[in-house]
């Protein structure tokens, strides 16, 4: 029942930019992404979870190839290996 | 686990192989293993023509990384019961990354 | 520690899968290749077995002027299993 241990520096902890990358996904999970994966094919939609292989699940997600949208999906599973990248849409 | 038990209930069927080089190979299913590497007995090359080098082969042994679908015979899968052990395996899963 | 209510809920990604099993979903493959069936099963490696499968793959085709062109091809299978290595994406639902 104790609290997990803080971390060593407790200003950090509060401020986004300072936590590591796993963190930073759990906080942007419920916001709008940008997801490209490795093939160049990018997906924007609201990001439901990720896990620790970068396995994603994205709702209402739009397929843009080519920069030209292409597929809407209500829910989407992506498998964590194609993914270049993950990006918080401002 | 899962895709290695459901491939044991499949031994002595006919299952077609299909590579990611596109060939696409018939045969009896004679084992896997947990790599679902795959041993086909009687086999032969669906479009034979274009893949002449396999003609005289009786039996192959396939890495399971090489594979990109196996076709199955409907009839053969009892899909409620597969469903199902897919909802414990996954369970299982979560249950394992808890822990871990 | 007490939650054990995960039956319904997407906490992680391959929830979304499990709660598409039994149900027709479009699965997207490398290789330009999609695919369309029932799920019947999948482990967390995305291996997956589709039942009542329409495969379709797009090739670029070059006519005689060098023009290139799209080509569609479909293929049915009645049940399939698809190595995970190959799979990308998955959605429960058509997409439009």
């Amino acid at each position: 029942m104790s609290e997990q241990s803080p971390q060593p520096n407790g200003d950090a902890a509060t401020d986004g930019d300072a936590r590591d990358p796993s963190g930073f996904l759990s906080e942007i999970i419920g916001a709008p992404v940008t997801v490209k994966l490795n093939s160049g094919v990018v997906y924007k939609g609201d990001l439901q979870s990720v896990d620790g292989y970068m396995n994603i699940a994205l709702e209402r997600a739009k397929e843009y190839v080519d920069g030209e949208m292409k597929r809407n999906y209500g829910d989407a599973f992506v498998r964590g290996n194609n993914v270049m990248y993950i990006a918080a849409d401002m | 686990m899962l895709f290695f038990s459901f491939f044991k209930t499949l031994v002595n069927h006919e299952v077609t192989v299909e590579l990611k080089n596109d060939i696409s190979i018939r045969g009896t299913l004679k084992s896997v293993d947990q790599y679902l590497n795959i041993k086909l007995d009687d086999i032969s090359v669906v479009e034979e023509m274009k893949y002449p080098h396999l003609s005289s082969v009786k039996n192959v042994f396939i890495r399971g990384s090489v594979v990109r679908y196996v076709h199955l015979p409907a009839a053969a899968v009892d899909t409620p019961l597969l469903e199902d052990a897919t909802r414990r395996e996954a369970s299982q899963a979560v249950a394992k990354a808890k822990q871990g | 520690m007490a939650d054990n209510d995960q039956s319904n809920s997407v906490s992680e990604p391959l929830d979304l899968v499990r709660l598409s099993l039994d149900e027709v979903v479009f699965v997207k493959l490398r290789g330009d290749r999609e695919l369309k069936g029932r799920l019947h099963a999948y482990d967390s490696h995305c291996n997956i077995v589709l039942g009542e499968v329409e495969e379709t793959i797009y090739t670029i085709e070059e006519d005689d002027e060098g023009e290139e062109t799209v080509k569609t091809t479909k293929k049915q299978a009645e049940m399939l299993f698809v190595r995970g290595e190959s799979f990308v994406l998955i959605s429960p639902q058509p997409p439009s």
